[in-house]
């Protein structure tokens, strides 16, 4: 073991990062809030995207990280022939490698897939960077300790360097960064870059690369950890962790004995352990101090407070949803305004120039796709205001403390304060939701939040709230919108207590254990590229779906079904989407919206909610003789229409509307996803009762609504 | 006495976790063990604790807290 002073510290020197010819793959490996993400972010820059890590719904982002070949400057000014590139992949946050959810198994699949490419493969398979959280080292280290077992190169990289000077618990708190640093280097054995990932100038970021580089060409082992020849299972895998424990007791006791010599140093407490062998694990009485309220500390006690916890998170909740209609509603006009005008007149007038003006192709392109395009765009504003939100409460801390205080609410469905994660997440997207189911520690658990994320209302029924709402509403259109969001919850809450007293009864919820990261503010750049990585996602994903139902809507639209019309060219009455909607439109009858344009919505949002509101203007549009797409008038339509369906109850009808939105099928990406993770037969299942669900809720609501 | 039965603010010793096997694996991944001391940070609804240890903030549903088994902390004078 090095001395406390010892230089390893320092990125190894002596090479040239020229001489790394081919692309380095490098794992970032880290607990949950460590700051890795932060730190990917830094080293890619807009050089990112997200997969799905094979065969799993885990969300992997991967990226390129490029320095100049001295390893002297980042690279984004540097000409292409002295670039180094190195592929980078930031995987899930992880507190051990004995993986308990699929994220985590993501993660120990991937750093033991590279140790295994070490052994087996000559040259430079890759780096771990393994990212320490200064202000929680001994969580951390047990996490290192478990990948150097592995026998991956590796290199450290210490964040929090800020907030550990300025904590007043930590056992590292007030130590010099560079004491810090050295002191680690010095018990480790490898090198430990401090840095800050929001200062990409000097924060470290260069020292990084150099390190990363030379280790992958001149590997070291951890000090004090034996490098095991085969993975071993879960008993070696238990045995060694008490090992492991010890040797994280005696580094961080060596760590802090080498940055406050003159603080007291406990002994370890000696409590008997119930193996009958002394206590292991007793790193957290290394140093004591005694306890001083944080910044944290203070603002928790108020949001966890008993009392006010509860309606300070519906407050937040509710400030969510405001946010994102008051400030995507006029970017959403804006753009519907522009691809409906401007834009649809310019096609229109090329078309003419080609000859090719008032036939079927000018229909496909400018009711078809051009539609189709204008909705994905107007979807926009909605979707990155949503995962801004999202990002803040995120980045903040608040979310893990959201997910405190609705653990009672969860355990009451049989699952815990974790489930509400991708359940809120579900209000943005259900997509990702149901991905984010991955993160439950059981199966049973995860079938059981993914038959309760369709309930959630994402943003994309949204757009349907914000238009019924606007025309039916128009004074009370925001409390009309937030009582949806109500609903849903309270679909959430019913749908769940339901399965719970039936199939899934053998559901019991899991302890809940989570770490409360301080209260930070949000890093804008961040955030910026996290928004733009998941609207584009969106863009890319759904957005083909949607301009493809689009077209689809389009062409049943152009295509008779009976009457002597041409292709492009016929009433909707005779088209083959009129005559399937006019099937369907008996049936919700009952509801008060049973009307060709209701039905033909709730077809076309059977295949994407984003189509519903593309779907009333493009029927509307047909319905009228030489009509085009007029916003200014799709108000004026519903209203007549759904008043005319409900026999002057249009209000009443238009609320049955919105509640069937919510409570039907989200989308055709939905079901897919939800197939993939758990069969045909529960998605099948679910897909029969959200239908039947939504008809009757949506027959009660117009029913006691029409007679109020 | 169980954790959720230490006054705020109070500093305590883990004595023992009644937990299942796997979930106090857990616990003692997450840095918390036998003889870790804690500290009572924040009483939260339905029993829910929030514990300070080495730095750290843990939040643990009052169910589990109940598994905890604490000792308070004797000071030398």
């Amino acid at each position: 073991m090095s001395s406390c002073h010892g230089t390893a510290s320092a990125p190894v020197p002596g090479r040239s990062t020229t001489s790394v010819p081919a692309k380095l793959r490098v794992l970032l490996v880290g607990g949950p809030n460590v700051g890795k993400s932060t730190l990917f972010n830094a080293l890619t820059g807009a050089r990112q995207r997200t997969t799905n890590a094979p065969g799993t719904t885990v969300e992997l982002a991967t990226g390129t990280w490029r320095t100049a070949a001295d390893g002297t400057a980042d690279s984004a000014d540097s000409t292409a022939h002295s670039v180094t590139e190195r592929a980078i992949v930031d995987l899930p946050g992880s507190y051990s490698l004995l993986a308990r959810s699929s994220d985590e198994q993501v993660t120990a699949d991937a750093v033991r897939e590279l140790a295994r490419s070490v052994r087996e493969v000559s040259g430079r398979p890759g780096v771990v960077v393994v990212v320490l959280d200064a202000t929680t080292l001994a969580r951390s280290l047990y996490l290192l300790a478990q990948v150097a077992e592995t026998g991956v190169p590796i290199v450290v990289a210490l964040t929090m360097l800020d907030l550990a000077a300025t904590a007043t618990d930590s056992p590292t708190a007030g130590v010099e960064s560079a004491t810090l640093v050295a002191a680690l280097a010095a018990s480790l054995g490898v090198p430990v870059v401090p840095v800050d990932s929001r200062n990409r100038a000097a924060g470290g970021l260069r020292a990084l690369a150099r390190s990363v580089d030379a280790v992958a060409e001149h590997p070291r082992r951890v000090t004090g950890i034996v490098p095991l020849a085969s993975v071993p299972d879960l008993a070696q895998e238990l045995a060694r962790a008490e090992m492991l424990f010890a040797w994280v007791e005696m580094v961080a006791e060596q760590v802090t004995a080498c940055c406050a010599p003159s603080l007291p140093v406990t002994a370890h407490g000696g409590a008997p352990a119930t193996s009958g062998r002394p206590a292991s694990g007793s790193m957290p009485g290394v140093l004591r101090r005694p306890l001083r309220r944080t910044f944290s500390d203070r603002v928790d006690a108020v949001l966890l407070n008993p009392w006010a916890g509860t309606p300070v998170f519906l407050a937040v909740v509710w400030l969510l949803f405001e946010f994102t209609t008051k400030f995507a509603a006029p970017l959403q006009a804006f753009i519907g305004h522009l691809v409906n005008g401007p834009l649809a007149s310019g096609v229109t007038w090329l078309l003419g120039l080609l000859g090719l003006a008032n036939g079927w192709v000018q229909g496909l392109l400018v009711d078809g796709l051009l539609v189709g395009v204008g909705t994905v765009l107007t979807f926009l504003p909605v979707m990155a205001v949503m995962f801004a939100a999202l990002g803040v409460l995120e980045d903040s801390g608040y979310l893990a403390r959201a997910a405190f205080l609705a653990d009672r609410a969860m355990r009451s469905l049989g699952l815990d304060g974790r489930a509400l994660l991708p359940l809120i997440v579900g209000f943005g997207c259900n997509l990702p939701a149901l991905a984010a189911t991955r993160t439950l520690p059981h199966a049973r658990q995860r079938l059981l939040t993914g038959l309760l994320i369709p309930l959630t209302s994402c943003s994309a029924r949204l757009t349907v709230y914000v238009l019924l709402a606007g025309a039916f509403f128009p004074q009370y259109a925001g409390t009309v919108i937030f009582s949806m969001y109500l609903a849903s919850v309270l679909l959430v809450l019913c749908g769940g207590l339901l399965l719970r007293r039936t199939v899934f009864r053998d559901v019991h919820a899991e302890p809940l254990i989570l770490v409360l990261p301080p209260y930070q503010r949000p890093h804008l750049r961040t955030l910026g590229l996290s928004v733009r990585m998941r609207v584009g996602a969106f863009a890319t994903g759904a957005g083909k779906i949607i301009v493809g139902t689009m077209l689809v809507v389009w062409v049943l639209m152009a295509l008779p079904a009976t009457g002597q019309h041409a292709v492009g060219d016929v009433p909707v009455a005779d088209s083959l989407y009129g005559r399937a909607a006019s099937g369907i439109a008996p049936v919700l009858a009952p509801a008060g919206f049973g009307n060709d344009h209701a039905s033909a919505a709730l077809i076309t949002g059977f295949v994407a909610k984003e189509v519903v509101v593309g779907s009333f203007a493009q029927s509307y549009a047909v319905a009228e003789p030489g009509g085009s797409v007029r916003p200014g008038s799709l108000g004026e339509e519903l209203r007549a229409s759904f008043d005319e369906s409900s026999g002057g109850h249009g209000g009443a009808a238009a609320l049955a509307f919105m509640v069937f939105v919510l409570a039907y099928t989200p989308c055709v990406a939905a079901l897919a996803e939800q197939r993939r993770l758990f069969g045909w037969r529960p998605t099948a299942s679910a897909l029969a009762a959200q239908l039947a669900g939504a008809w009757v809720l949506a027959v009660l609501v117009f029913q006691v609504g029409s007679r109020l | 006495m169980t954790l959720p039965e230490g006054p705020l603010g109070a500093e305590l010793r883990v004595t023992g976790v009644r937990l299942p096997a796997a979930h106090a694996f857990r616990l003692n991944e997450m840095g918390i063990r036998l003889g870790t001391v804690a500290h009572v940070t924040q009483h939260a609804a339905f029993g829910g604790r929030v514990i300070a240890v080495a730095g750290s903030r843990y939040a643990l549903d009052g169910a589990t807290a109940a598994l905890i088994d604490v000792e308070p902390v004797q000071r030398r004078a």
